[in-house]
């Protein structure tokens, strides 16, 4: 079957959960509500670093309508966590960050359990904060883990101290390439605490029921994770616990860690009641999982003609009190800082740091879009030296078919020259007119296709119609729609033919999770595989019935095609409700590609799978008055290898695209002495329908050997590239590069005016 | 303590009996089980509550259950359902307008009091992005949701053959 005279696949179908998503019958996490449910909140501490002498909560117990009142005291003294196990579910003697978990209540109602809270008597006594992750790195720091090697943590991470995960990356001398080369360039990039953003906050509700079994529903990302997580707190095997997941409002890797799950569960336990919880936007902006706050330095030496001879770069990410995503998001920028050129010699280092702010997460290619701000607004100050034009600077360095990348695999499908040509000739980029205060500019990146294995189990239906189940979750991106695409398209069917089951731990097989734009990609991967299962099946059967070889065969418009008879899908499958009906099983595994483990030490993600190329342009106004940016044009050129659903890859790009954007002009979690300031959604400034241009896309396909039909994944790269494309256009613009993120219009007017 | 309240939601009368300090929007997915309504912020920040208030786009998570007495409530539920969309619901699906969903009953609402609001006139693409400026969409970058709006209104406007085909 070849791409190009696919029906279902390919085409612009609305997606499956398109009409109950409209009409508002879609059931997310936050729906559910259990019969005689109770309302959970949690009492999180106010300091950033204190010692917790006392906490009583007697009279919260006794307050009526109160039904259960947990703390430290009431639940296993257990540490969990991802990379690191470094958790504990509330404070135990040590508060790390405001806003970390002291108690929890269940009450009736949400106003007596916000009641209850207030009830609560909590003594602190102060301990001096640590906020600057640098700091934290000073050999007379504090420890803010004293007991850190006691944590059971993956055996990959290295650690010390308030370094929760140090990673490497090297190939050929640095050194003896910066004495050499005509040049040499070192500069130092900050980014910004960045909050995902889902508009459904996290939600969970509980219950146990009378065999021990808890069933959480949740509107987290992995709910096998979740499992787990709930299994090393509850100190339970994970089959005497469900996840069910109903609907999910948005996670962009927000949602990937463990949410409220964990203390609904235990409320639960103790009142013997269902528990419902819901985080406060307050809650979310000051105690969820959002993207780290970064500080890069680069330092890349280059030939007079602008070719890159070496690259050092070191990247420190803010983790906060606990590790969370840090160690692996951290270890990932080394890939993104030698970004998709040839780099001969390299050497970086990745550092998770330990803070007393909030544990950090993986928000949306966690740590793509800050080391590509670096290496991207670097190149242009590179060019900008040289007197090389910046497109032509990219394209003398970057990769080409066949090149080692930077853990020594075979770089292939490799489409980035494309993807520049194509982003630049949209925006214009020959035709730039110096006219002041205007200006256009170009960022380009790679990413991968998060490896981890899927399967799916297809069950016929006796009208013709197939159900899909898989473990992954559909968050929002359309990939479920897009792999029951290929689904309908490997069994001759309509994408209406095909139904996908609600995801529930209890039977639905393992799935590595929506999370690394792997979705489409993988369960697109295990929906091939399991079609190729069924196909086999219902040709043995019509084989057997009608003695025409199953070579012979073939499925065409929902019938099994032998010789001249066509014999509907629908047919064999009532027939065969008398030999247990028809199910058929796919998986997917993509392995990593070879790699030479002497380039890299304590990387857990150290070669990337099936990478796409992409390019980003835009053209920008800087108002010289008042330093705002705005955005004339945005131009992105992405390598998608197989485009499944035009219509929701550019949903993926226009929508990762705001979300950067945002990153690069207006999102930040302030902290002001360990407090954050803007923890609502007037302060927190995500993009709105008045601040986010019209982005136009291109999709590129240079098909993957390892995709689905040639796909690569999708859903992060989008947001990459913006901070370092807004960075350089502004620099365009006014000759001047921003190298902290967000570029606010403050930091545009007071370079403008010769500070700093 | 607890009062009588009727209120009348998508055409029906509803007989309740509420607490003073409860909000339509607790009223509606709490009593009611419309749950189409969807929470968020509960402070009038970002618009997935919204609901129509005699024709009108209001927030529901800040606006007294009580003081809706005698008015004509919308929510989502009573626009359309996935047999009979309503011209906006059909519209955001065919335009791709929908990804996580969240915020998608609230757009659809708000699209509609605004359209209601001005039907002589065809909308620019600026004056629907203000007009859908105070509900957060975090998904979709909002391009294919002013689409979706800007087709909807074309038709109207008896243009509809300006509208892409896929
Ligand atoms: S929930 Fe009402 S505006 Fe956010
Ligand atoms: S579609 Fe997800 S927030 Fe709008």
């Amino acid at each position: 079957m070849r791409p190009n005279q696919n029906t279902v696949a390919g085409r612009r179908l609305p997606r499956l959960d398109g009409a109950a998503k409209a009409t508002g019958r879609y059931v997310y996490g936050t729906d559910v509500t259990l019969p005689g449910t109770l309302y959970g909140k949690v009492l999180r501490s106010d300091m950033p670093h204190a010692r917790l002498t006392r906490i009583d909560v007697s009279a919260a117990r006794a307050m009526r309508g109160v039904r259960a009142v947990i703390t430290s005291a009431d639940v296993p003294q257990v540490r969990y966590g991802n990379a690191v196990k470094d958790q504990t579910v509330f404070a135990t003697d040590t508060v790390r960050f405001v806003g970390h978990p002291l108690a929890a209540v269940a009450a009736d109602t949400l106003e007596i359990a916000e009641q209850a809270l207030s009830a609560i008597a909590v003594e602190l006594e102060p301990l001096p904060p640590l906020f600057d992750p640098e700091a934290a790195l000073a050999p007379d720091a504090p420890l803010l883990h004293p007991d850190w090697q006691d944590y059971v943590a993956l055996p990959v991470i290295a650690r010390e101290g308030n370094i929760a995960g140090r990673s490497r990356m090297r190939h050929g001398d640095v050194e003896a390439a910066f004495a050499q080369a005509h040049r040499v360039y070192e500069h130092r990039f900050t980014t910004a605490l960045q909050h995902a953003g889902y508009t459904e906050p996290r939600a969970a509700s509980a219950a146990w029921d009378s065999t021990g079994v808890l069933t959480v529903w949740s509107n987290g990302q992995l709910p096998f994770e979740v499992q787990a997580t709930l299994a090393d707190i509850l100190e339970l095997p994970v089959s005497r616990i469900r996840v069910v997941v109903p609907g999910i409002g948005g996670g962009f890797g927000g949602k990937l860690r463990i949410g409220v799950e964990h203390f609904a569960a235990l409320l639960a336990r103790q009142s013997g009641r269902p528990v419902k919880m819901i985080t406060t936007s307050e809650e979310e902006l000051i105690a969820a999982h959002p993207r780290q706050a970064a500080i890069i330095t680069v330092k890349t030496a280059v030939s007079a003609d602008g070719r890159i001879l070496a690259r050092q770069g070191r990247v420190v990410v803010d983790c906060g009190a606990c590790s969370g995503s840090g160690p692996g998001t951290g270890a990932v920028a080394l890939q993104c800082l030698v970004g998709p050129y040839r780099t001969p010699n390299l050497l970086m280092e990745s550092l998770a740091v330990y803070t007393n702010k909030v544990p950090s997460g993986s928000f949306r290619a966690p740590s793509g879009p800050m080391a590509n701000f670096a290496v991207e607004s670097q190149m242009d100050i590179i060019a900008k030296d040289l007197g090389i034009d910046p497109l032509e600077i990219r394209l003398r360095n970057i990769v080409r078919e066949g090149d080692l990348g930077p853990a020594g695999e075979v770089l292939k499908d490799v489409s980035i020259e494309e993807c520049l040509r194509r982003a630049a000739d949209a925006i214009g980029w020959h035709d730039r007119a110096a006219e002041p205060g205007r200006g256009k500019g170009i960022a380009c990146s790679w990413w991968m296709t998060t490896g981890g294995s899927s399967a799916v189990f297809i069950k016929l239906n006796g009208d013709g119609t197939v159900a899909l189940t898989s473990g992954a979750v559909e968050l929002g991106t359309g990939a479920l729609t897009g792999a029951a695409q290929i689904l309908a398209e490997e069994l001759s069917l309509d994408l209406e033919d095909v139904r996908v089951a609600t995801v529930d731990t209890l039977h639905v097989p393992y799935d590595y999770g929506a999370q690394g734009s792997r979705t489409a990609f993988s369960v697109g991967n295990a929906c091939r595989a399991a079609a190729a299962d069924l196909r086999q099946q219902l040709f043995a059967l019509v084989a057997a019935q009608h003695g025409v070889p199953a070579e012979e065969m073939m499925l065409r418009d929902k019938c099994v095609v032998a010789g001249d008879k066509r014999i509907p899908l629908a047919d064999i499958a009532r027939q065969q409700y008398t030999g247990g009906g028809l199910v058929a099983r796919g998986t997917a595994l993509n392995p990593p590609p070879a790699y030479d483990p002497a380039r890299v030490e304590n990387h857990p993600l150290p070669v990337w799978n099936t990478p796409s190329f992409h390019a980003h342009a835009a053209d920008v106004s800087v108002d010289t008055e008042t330093g705002e940016v705005t955005i004339n044009r945005y131009v992105v050129a992405q390598d998608v290898g197989y485009a499944i659903n035009p219509t929701y890859i550019e949903g993926q790009i226009e929508g990762g695209v705001s979300q950067g954007l945002g990153q690069a002009l207006s999102e930040e979690i302030v902290y002001q002495d360990g407090r954050v300031l803007n923890a609502n959604l007037t302060d927190y400034k995500m993009p709105t329908s008045l601040d986010v241009p019209p982005i136009e896309s291109i999709l590129v396909e240079c098909p993957s050997a390892a995709g689905p039909y040639g796909a690569k994944g999708v859903g992060e790269p989008p947001c990459i590239e913006p901070p370092a494309t807004i960075a350089n256009a502004v620099a365009a613009a006014t000759g001047l590069w921003i190298t902290s993120l967000p570029i606010t219009a403050e930091k545009i007017l007071l370079r403008l005016k010769g500070e700093p | 303590m607890r009062n009588p309240l009727t209120l009348t939601i998508n055409g029906e009368q509803h007989d309740l009996l509420i607490e003073p300090h409860w909000t339509l929007l607790h009223v509606l997915r709490g009593q009611i089980g419309l749950a189409g309504s969807k929470e968020n912020c509960l402070e009038a920040e970002c618009g997935v509550c919204t609901v129509l208030l005699d024709g009108k786009a209001v927030n529901s998570c800040i606006l007294l259950a009580s003081l809706c007495a005698g008015r004509s409530i919308v929510t989502i539920e009573g626009l359309g359902d996935p047999e009979h969309l309503h011209p906006l619901q059909a519209a955001f699906v065919k335009h791709g307008a929908v990804q996580c969903g969240y915020c998608i009953p609230g757009m659809i609402l708000t699209a509609k009091s605004y359209l209601d609001e001005h039907p002589d006139r065809m909308p620019s693409r600026d004056e629907i992005r203000e007009a859908i400026s105070g509900t957060l969409c975090r998904c979709t970058g909002y391009q294919k949701i002013i689409d979706a709006i800007a087709a909807v209104a074309a038709e109207r406007a008896g243009k509809g053959a300006q509208e892409d085909a896929p």
